[in-house]
């Protein structure tokens, strides 16, 4: 008996500080975006904020104006699908990975590719800037990670290190580490400067890595796995914090975002066309978003507002801001 | 008597914590030092339980041991935002982005076309390579290699907090990328030349900028090499592009530029000579490693250095290694001894690298010596560690400080402290984080703490200085004060006694002031000021005379409107240099001190007057500002005044139209007749003598400056050279005589005659680059500090006497920007023979002196004229020559 009451006396002070803890964060469907003819792969919000990048199957990237959920334009130059975008840090250029195995850097105020990136063997699959804008990372399904000298297009480096398509690249908050997730259950941490490697993360089992990410201040990586997972990493201790799961996510690189309102939440789609958000903190699910008639691939967190923006796949083909 | 003793420890640790900025950079185990500050009484954490002897260890840039805390964290929420601040770094970032920027600014000098446009971003593509043979290409794409990993580091550091440091060690990658390729064709020189001038041509102007910061880290390891691979280039430039080129190759940068110029060294107290025992027999065929000479020279900024070589008979042929060094021993023995007959009263101190090092304490069981310094002490030998119970070196008495790597292979920090606990000397360790046998620290060490071993180096100097400070001036003796203090003199009179006459030691002793001013038994006309003035280390007379000449240049311009701004900087430069002036508790030399505040006050922007006149420059004053002149405070207005007061025992060396013989006549005569009222003087004129043993080139030099006396000594660029005469041959004579002059020396017995020859070159050395200072406004005369490759130890007592002429120009905007100010008056020299001495980037003016002023920008005026003050101050230790 004794024992009995000291476990319920227990659960319920967890579960208050739980419920203090977990403000539902109550997003509400805002807007809904449409335009894209076919699956949407990608958005991006700017780091301003103010606007959001989509990028699709249809071979376009389109720009939208985010408080007002209006189109603003379209860039095309592609000539097959894209697959990932990316803003640079002065909101100024975009790069987009495409199918055609290149890569484009848009002058979005121009609305022009202003550089072909060419040199990847296969579709290209992810792609970031670093933090200076000076270099861009990419992932391709020829297994290699490449560098690229945004001033003059040229290709840097090669790393081929993952033995199967590398499906996200990101860097740390200050450009000196370089996060690969790839299909070969592989999380690589590169030196930006000397291009090596400095750690390998895997979860149990190796399954495939379908999205990485530094964390705000690139002491954690959130890595995202085809076995309905998301792990979060302490960098230095090279162990897993958190485990996020309930969402599902076997066949597809579904994004996965930090938002840094309070409390801090990690979003995500999933492939029964919700959008899930955890507290960082409990691992615990506290919303699910719910309206888009396709998988969820992909979501962002807008850095100033507290707006979380998902895409959907080829029946669906919009795009939807939730807002608090 | 016991309080003087409180205070000087206390003043110790206010220098040390002042001066250094570095001092921040290895705090890890450092903050002790405010504990023992409060609390006297405290015990040291690390202090032995069974050797009183040892002192406790001291850790330079060891990174304390970090306790993974397993247990919490379950509490602690993740902070997935908050970006943990990185360590600001701690040396001028402003300067040090400068510096490193050097060649990215000055890239169009390489150009061999300047007019054509720079190749495109995209050159790559339209590289013509036909007509290249395999091997061309192979090379060729091997630098590119380099090249490109290079150009990614920088686009990766970016923007990083301590960029510098990062891009300095990717330069030294790319570099030793480089060098490898090149090595690789055995630096064929076809094939390297036209590599040079293929990658000039073609190479887009960032790329460029990465080749030339490889060239000019290699420069400074393989500076014929590089010569050779340029060789080519400079025929197709011309003379003038070549020259630009070869100057900003002249030496790589360093991120700590700033800090480690303005914080200079000071001289050790009681002028010591330092005695460096070579680590093996040296031979022609295999100098000793630039490394040992940069220190050499670094250790010239505490005192007098004298490297001891050992020659080996019959090229080692036959010489068994006991043998051998039995014969080290014996050389450093044998100079221990030659010293002790011919300045017996001068502390010798023993300093060595690994095996010299072992050499040394050897010396040091069987002679007198004040201090011993181990750098990299082996002490793990074939039999296991040093120490057992019949190691002569346990019967050490001399106080010894250990510095060691502590990743040293020879040593390691436990053995260490079991060995230092059987030595019954007092004996410090230094360990130096992350370092070899040789205390360079390694490449993750740099990276991932942000130094350089520039900074390193100046940390473990730093360390050296203060043990060898904390050892000089006990053994000085304030005479019994201190229980340790009696305890030493009671070591050490014996063996004094033993070797030399105690009747003459003791009574010298008794009379003797601190200051080494005592030493010298001239200084006849009986006034105190004047004798610590003439010898004290921190004021050299030959300074002065460049000094005043250079006030007395300046007072004729507007000093007034100078003057504020000057005034200004003095003061903060002296509570800085306070800080930094050898403790002094004694009267003579707070009157030092006096002394060197007049100085700075009057250490001038040495521009010459328009109007002046040279018989006024030609005048050399011997200023010797006296005790009320120096204290008058910092805001003495006249300049002019100064030199009033000073003219009492002002010489008149020679005037505008005196020839060169003339000249030396003049000053021998000076010498003898000044000698006895001051020895300031005879250094100066001891430096004229070597004329008649000087080879031709110096004569040459000597015959040419007819412009005067002055001229001779301060080598003011301002003055008038005869315009016929090309400023820059007198320079290449002048560089040419030095290094002669540098060659010789070492053959010169050191103690015998303090040798002229050695002392011209010490006081020489300097006074060019005085003079650059004046001309160039830059930033900073002294932008680096550099290893000086001459085996000459006065030479090296310039080692922040480099003027990097060539970078204050480009900073003032340009070797071009400089010439169009000033049409057919700027030459510059650029000398092949200095390769070798550091002070030979010359910036010689023809024309009218008064043109000169134009050049001389009075509005930057300002911050050259700060830098000049702050930094001809450290460096003027360094320039008292030996004590004749």
């Amino acid at each position: 008996m004794a024992t009995q009451y000291f476990k319920t006396v227990e659960h319920t002070s967890t579960n208050e500080k739980k419920s203090f803890k977990l403000k539902k964060p109550n997003y509400q469907l805002k807007f809904t975006l449409d335009g894209h003819t076919r699956a949407i792969s990608a958005v991006k919000f700017n780091p301003k904020g103010n606007w959001l990048a989509s990028s699709s199957d249809d071979k376009e990237i389109k720009i939208w104006e985010v408080y007002s959920g209006t189109y603003m334009k379209t860039l095309t130059d592609h000539n097959l699908g894209i697959s990932d975008i990316a803003w640079s840090s002065d909101s100024e250029l975009l790069v987009s990975a495409s199918d055609d195995k290149t890569l484009k850097i848009w002058n979005v105020g121009a609305g022009k590719c202003t550089t072909t990136l060419t040199g990847h063997t296969d579709f290209v699959f992810c792609c970031n800037f670093s933090p200076q804008s000076d270099i861009i990372y990419s992932g391709s399904f020829d297994e290699n990670v490449r560098i690229w000298n945004v001033k003059t297009g040229g290709c840097l480096r090669c790393l081929s290190t993952h033995s199967a398509p590398v499906t996200a690249v990101h860097t740390n908050q200050n450009g000196s580490l370089l996060v690969s997730g790839s299909y070969d259950g592989l999380c690589r941490i590169w030196d930006t400067v000397s291009c090596q490697y400095i750690k390998t993360f895997m979860s149990d089992n190796c399954p495939p890595v379908s999205f990485v990410k530094f964390s705000p201040n690139g002491e954690n990586i959130l890595t995202a796995t085809m076995d309905n997972t998301l792990n979060l990493w302490d960098l230095k201790k090279e162990k897993c914090l958190k485990k996020y799961i309930g969402h599902k996510n076997e066949k597809y690189c579904i994004f996965a975002d930090f938002s840094d309102t309070d409390p801090k939440l990690i979003v995500s789609g999933s492939e029964d066309n919700l959008v899930y958000v955890w507290n960082l903190e409990t691992e615990e699910i506290v919303q699910k978003l719910q309206g888009h008639t396709d998988i969820a691939i992909s979501t962002a967190c807008n850095p100033k507002l507290k707006i979380i923006a998902s895409a959907a796949l080829e029946k669906d083909k919009t795009i939807k801001l939730w807002e608090k | 008597m016991s309080h003087r003793g409180g205070e000087r420890d206390f003043q110790t640790s206010a220098r040390r914590m002042g001066t250094s900025l570095l001092f921040q950079l290895s705090v890890h185990e450092r903050e002790l030092d405010l504990v023992f500050l409060d609390h006297s009484y405290a015990k040291p954490w690390s202090a032995h339980p069974d050797a009183s002897s040892a002192r406790p260890t001291r850790m330079l840039f060891v990174t304390p041991r970090r306790h993974q805390d397993s247990t919490i964290e379950a509490d602690i929420p993740i902070d997935v935002e908050t970006v943990t601040s990185t360590p600001v770094p701690l040396y001028d970032n402003q300067k040090a982005r400068s510096v490193m920027n050097e060649c990215e600014r000055h890239v169009i000098f390489a150009r061999t076309d300047a007019d054509a446009p720079p190749p495109p971003e995209d050159w790559e593509e339209h590289v013509n390579r036909t007509g290249w043979t395999i091997a061309q290409n192979k090379l060729f794409n091997k630098i590119l290699k380099a090249l490109q990993s290079d150009r990614l580091a920088r686009l990766a550091n970016e923007g990083a907090c301590n960029e510098p440091v990062l891009r300095r060690i990717a330069v030294d990658k790319c570099a030793r990328r480089v060098r490898q390729a090149l090595a690789s064709v055995s630096w064929d020189i076809k094939l390297v030349q036209w590599l040079h001038t293929t990658l000039v041509e073609t190479l887009s102007l960032p790329m460029l900028a990465a080749y030339l910061d490889a060239l000019q880290t290699l420069k400074g390891k393989i500076p014929t090499l590089i010569d050779r691979m340029l060789m080519s280039s400079t025929t197709k430039t011309g003379a003038a592009g070549a020259e630009a080129l070869s100057l900003l190759l002249k030496r790589p940068w360093d991120p700590a530029v700033g800090v480690l110029s303005h914080n200079k060294p000071s001289k050790l107290p009681g002028s010591p000579l330092i005695l460096i025992a070579s680590s093996g027999p040296s031979s022609s065929m295999f100098p000793t490693s630039r490394r040992h000479r940069f220190w050499q020279s670094q250790l010239s900024c505490l005192g007098k250095v004298i490297p001891i070589a050992t020659h080996l008979l019959n090229n080692g042929s036959g010489v068994g290694v006991l043998q051998c060094l039995e014969h080290m021993i014996g050389a450093v023995r044998g100079k221990v001894l030659e010293i002790h007959n011919h300045f017996p009263h001068k502390p010798i101190i023993l300093i060595g690298w690994n095996t010299g090092a072992l050499v040394a304490c050897h010396v040091s069981v069987m002679e007198y010596v004040t201090a011993v310094v181990c750098l990299g002490f082996p002490l793990l030998t074939v039999d296991g560690p040093r120490g057992d119970v019949d190691d002569p070196l346990l019967d050490m008495k001399t106080p010894v400080l250990f510095v060691i790597g502590q990743n040293s292979l020879q040593c390691h920090t436990e053995a260490m402290e079991d060995f230092r606990e059987k030595i019954r000397a007092d004996n410090s360790m230094v360990v130096v984080g992350g370092a070899d046998d040789n205390l360079r620290i390694s490449k993750a060490k740099k990276k991932s703490e942000g130094l350089t071993q520039s900074m390193v180096d100046r940390c473990v100097q730093d360390e050296i200085a203060d043990f060898l400070t904390g050892v000089l001036t006990r053994a000085e003796g304030h005479s019994g004060s201190e229980p340790r203090d009696q305890d030493a003199e009671k070591k050490k009179k014996p063996r004094d006694s033993a070797r030399r006459d105690l009747a003459f030691e003791l009574p010298e002793r008794g009379s003797r002031p601190t200051s080494p001013a005592a030493k010298l038994p001239a200084s006849p006309s009986g006034s105190e000021d004047l004798s610590s003035v003439s010898s004290s280390p921190t004021s050299s007379p030959k300074t002065k005379m460049a000094t005043v000449t250079s006030v007395q240049k300046s007072s004729q311009i507007g000093t007034a409107q100078l003057l504020k701004r000057h005034v200004q900087r003095t003061e903060a430069v002296l509570t800085h240099k306070q800080a930094q002036v050898p403790i002094s508790s004694d009267q003579t030399e707070e009157a030092d001190k006096e002394d060197l505040r007049g100085q700075l006050k009057r250490q001038h922007p040495p521009s010459p007057p328009p109007g002046s006149k040279s018989s006024k420059r030609a005048k050399i004053k011997v200023t010797i500002v006296s005790h009320g002149d120096g204290a008058s405070g910092p805001s003495l207005p006249s300049q002019g005044g100064t030199t009033e007061g000073g003219k009492p025992i002002t010489v008149t060396r020679g005037q505008a139209a005196v020839g060169a013989k003339e000249l030396t006549g003049l000053l021998t005569t000076a010498k003898s007749s000044v000698a006895s009222e001051t020895v300031s003087v005879s250094p100066a004129s001891s430096s004229i003598i070597p004329n008649s043993t000087a080879p031709s080139a110096f004569h040459t030099l000597q015959s040419r400056l007819v412009a005067s006396g002055g001229h001779c000594v301060a080598a003011s660029p301002g003055s008038t050279l005869p315009g016929s005469t090309s400023a820059s041959s007198l320079l290449q004579g002048l560089s040419f005589s030095l290094q002669d002059i540098s060659s010789k020396t070492p053959t010169l017995p050191a103690s015998a005659s303090p040798g002229p020859a050695t002392q011209a070159s010490s006081v020489k050395l300097p006074t060019p680059m005085q003079g650059l200072g004046a001309i160039t406004t830059g930033t900073g005369t002294i932008v680096r500090t550099i290893p000086v490759a001459t085996t000459l130890s006065s030479l090296g007592a310039t080692p922040g006497g480099k003027p990097t002429a060539i970078h204050q120009l480009l900073t003032n905007g340009g070797l071009a920007k400089l010439a169009s100010s000033l049409p057919g008056l700027a030459q510059i020299s650029n000398q092949a023979a200095g390769l070798k001495a550091p002070t030979t980037i010359t910036v010689t003016l023809r024309g009218q002196p008064s043109r000169v002023t134009t050049l001389s920008p009075m509005g930057t005026g300002a911050a050259s004229l700060e830098e000049s003050t702050s930094q001809a101050l450290p460096s003027t230790p360094q320039r008292l020559p030996p004590a004749p």
